[in-house]
């Protein structure tokens, strides 16, 4: 199963174990060097890097409005959220608001994208525990959302939708009527999914207890998201600092203070709960108006300069996504920065899976939720 | 007290405080005494003459955010791990893409790119047509190359 | 392939390894990026890829002869592209999913992606798209089979 699997003897009983970059549980492309004694394990040291695109870099060649589709490909499960983090940066940075019926569209999309990147996560989850049935309920419910995406833009996963000061296309009755059907179907099948996990007396037995991540270590390590939520801190940038129309709409954050990896994977299922509420009430709330700022006309769009400096973040389905942006003035920007959750994230998980058994560590991994496309970038 | 250069507002109406690089260490450790106790981000900036740091500081219980800026002419800054721990990762990947030598840190290794690779891509001055490889040793180590035919 | 008088099929031992093998197409787990989760939605329910005799991936080389190149190859990835190949036993298949794979995609003006992965494998089957829909890489799949049962595409 390891590809690349050399064992050294350290000297004290320790053994080196190199797991990856292609293994069936490490989400893509994680490779971790670690050191067993026995089947504990003492060290951990994630090496990263198998999927550098250097996104940050082409940005800086392309258009402010170009560098749209890398940001798709950041977060892939979730690309609606990356998008709505970017362009929180760039419309700011650019002075091109966006109207108000496409706020509350770039809602409803950011939340069912958070749903279907949640669903991967649930699917993906069970695979690495060993349960497969879950797979298959958590990606039939996920191509509902990918239909109602086709509809809308023609892309089911790196959709591109939207666009500076606005989106690519109006929402029309048979999407408003598609997604009406899904959130009202949901619910009923989320418990399915649900329960085949809570009922499930071993996968409670690899989970509870495990994987313990006290809120001052996640703090100091830049932890947040979901993971934060699950160590007992009620911190959410949607609340926090309200984007878009996050402010008008009624939905609580999902806490718990157990702190180990049935709190995560409890908190996310929330989480999916509390999406479907927002969604129900942005559907009915969405007021008449055009759905582009005519600033942002598509023969405009390249010519869009932008100078000074925004910082905007959002609440990703990993965590908090931060873009960076500075502009020199010129049509295209000078420097971009992500700041990726997954790779904070996953700078916790020495300290996560010290002294636990090699088989647990494939449960905290699992529980952070790494999506490689935005450690690496 | 710490003697801040420059106070002001970005675009987005969050607060920029410019700071001596040898002032860094002392203003932050006082920043996080106040409560700033997340270091959400650092960015490095090539400004061509000099280079530029960010760090993104934020409290959580306050839900309050700072942006300290420094500059640096020879590459060098005073390390933040011994504040706080996500410092260590942000730093080893802006040492890899931007080629600042974070000086304290337990570990400056590239995070993405090995250990060999010439030149920090993010650089302005970086030339993207001196195309390099990439190949791994026995150990399972990767090197970089620029012979086309040990790499791919 | 004939049918005679009594029910009974005369073929040739080329032609019937070639059937058996092409209706038992094993893939490999090995997602890369963007393209994986595409790859993952035909495995589920809605677009079962069982029914064209490839429902196992599986975890190791050793025991796949088909391998999907599903997401960038990074030039970091490239060399363990190239000995899960090798580790693989003949014969072997390999499908190159997206565009990124097939020269670069949307990051060929970089600095860390091999522009193609034709550079590292030899590829049987090109599926375009970014990412292509699992109807596309399904299709890819099927035409792979019509190659190794050399027939031509009509």
């Amino acid at each position: 199963m390891t590809e690349i699997t050399k064992s050294k003897d350290l000297g004290n009983g320790w053994v080196e174990l190199n797991i990856g970059p292609q293994h069936p549980s490490t989400h893509g492309v994680l490779r971790l060097k670690v050191k067993l004694d026995g089947e504990i394990i003492r060290e951990v040291e994630p090496v990263i890097g198998y999927l550098h695109r250097n996104a940050e870099k082409i940005c800086e060649l392309d258009y402010y409005c170009d560098s749209l589709i890398y940001f798709d490909r950041m977060d892939y499960v979730g690309a609606m959220n990356m998008e709505v983090g970017y362009l929180e940066a760039a419309e700011k940075l650019l002075g091109i608001p966006p109207p108000e019926r496409v706020k509350w569209i770039r809602v409803i999309m950011a939340e069912l994208s958070r749903i279907a990147a949640h669903l991967v996560w649930a699917g993906a989850f069970g695979l690495d525990l060993g349960m497969l049935t879950p797979f298959f309920y958590c990606f039939i419910e996920r191509e509902k959302i990918l239909r109602v995406f086709t509809e809308t833009c023609g892309s089911r996963q790196e959709t591109n939708y939207m666009s500076i000061g606005g989106v690519y296309q109006d929402f029309n009755d048979k999407i408003v009527y598609d997604i009406e059907e899904f959130i009202e179907q949901f619910p009923a099948k989320l418990e399915v999914i649900f329960n085949a996990y809570v009922k499930n007396d071993i996968f409670i037995s690899r989970n509870k207890g495990i994987g313990i991540l006290e809120p001052e270590v996640a703090i100091s390590y830049g932890v947040t998201g979901p993971m934060l939520r699950a160590s007992g801190i009620d911190y959410d940038v949607r609340k926090a600092e309200p984007y878009l129309v996050y402010d008008k709409v009624n939905f609580d954050i999902p806490v718990s203070y157990k702190k180990d990896n049935l709190a995560r994977f409890l908190v996310r299922f929330e989480e999916m709960r509390q999406s479907i509420k927002i969604i129900g009430q942005a559907i009915k709330k969405i007021p008449d108006g055009p759905y582009f700022n005519p600033k942002a006309k598509k023969s405009l769009m390249i010519r869009l300069r932008g100078e000074g400096e925004t910082y905007a973040r959002t609440e990703s389905p990993k965590g908090e996504f931060g873009v960076y942006l500075v502009g020199d003035g010129g049509v295209k920007p000078y420097r971009v920065r992500v700041r990726s959750p997954s790779f904070k994230n996953l700078s916790v998980l020495p300290v996560l899976a010290k002294d636990v058994m090699i088989a647990d560590m494939v449960a905290i991994s699992g529980t952070i939720d790494l999506v490689f496309g935005e450690v690496d970038r | 007290m710490v003697e801040i250069l420059e106070e002001s507002r970005g675009k987005d109406g969050r607060r920029i405080l410019k700071v001596a690089r040898e002032n860094l260490v002392a203003l932050m450790a006082n920043l996080k005494d106040q409560g700033f106790d997340h270091l959400s981000l650092i960015t490095g900036v090539d400004r061509k003459d000099r280079l530029e740091v960010v760090y993104h500081i934020h409290s959580l219980k306050k839900n309050e955010y700072i942006v300290v800026k420094t500059e640096t002419l020879d590459e060098r800054v005073p390390s933040l791990t011994s504040l706080y721990d996500s410092a260590n990762w942000d730093e080893r990947e802006q040492y890899d893409l931007m080629g600042i030598i974070f000086e304290g840190h337990p570990n400056l290794k590239r995070m993405f790119l090995p250990e060999n690779w010439a030149g920090h891509p993010l650089r302005k001055n970086y030339d993207l047509l001196k195309v390099q490889y990439i190949n791994m040793d026995e150990n399972g180590e990767d090197y970089a190359t620029f012979d086309s035919g040990d790499g791919w | 392939m004939k049918t005679g008088d009594g029910g009974v099929l005369t073929t040739t031992l080329e032609k019937a390894m070639e059937w058996g093998r092409s209706n038992s197409l094993w893939p490999l787990t090995f997602g890369l990026a963007c393209c994986a989760i595409e790859m993952m939605a035909i495995q589920a329910s809605d677009l079962d890829i069982s029914r064209f005799g490839s429902e196992i991936f599986r975890n190791s080389p050793r025991q796949s002869d088909l391998m999907i190149v599903a997401g960038t190859v990074t030039k970091k990835m490239a060399p363990r592209v190239r000995r899960l190949y090798d580790e693989m036993p003949y014969p072997k298949y390999v499908i190159a999913m997206g565009v990124c794979v097939i020269q670069g995609g949307p990051y060929n003006q970089g600095y860390s992606v091999v522009l193609g992965v034709d550079r590292v494998v030899p590829v049987d089957v090109y599926v375009p798209g970014c990412p292509p829909t699992p109807e596309a890489l399904t299709y890819g799949i099927m035409l792979l089979q019509k190659k190794i049962r050399n027939e031509t595409e009509r």
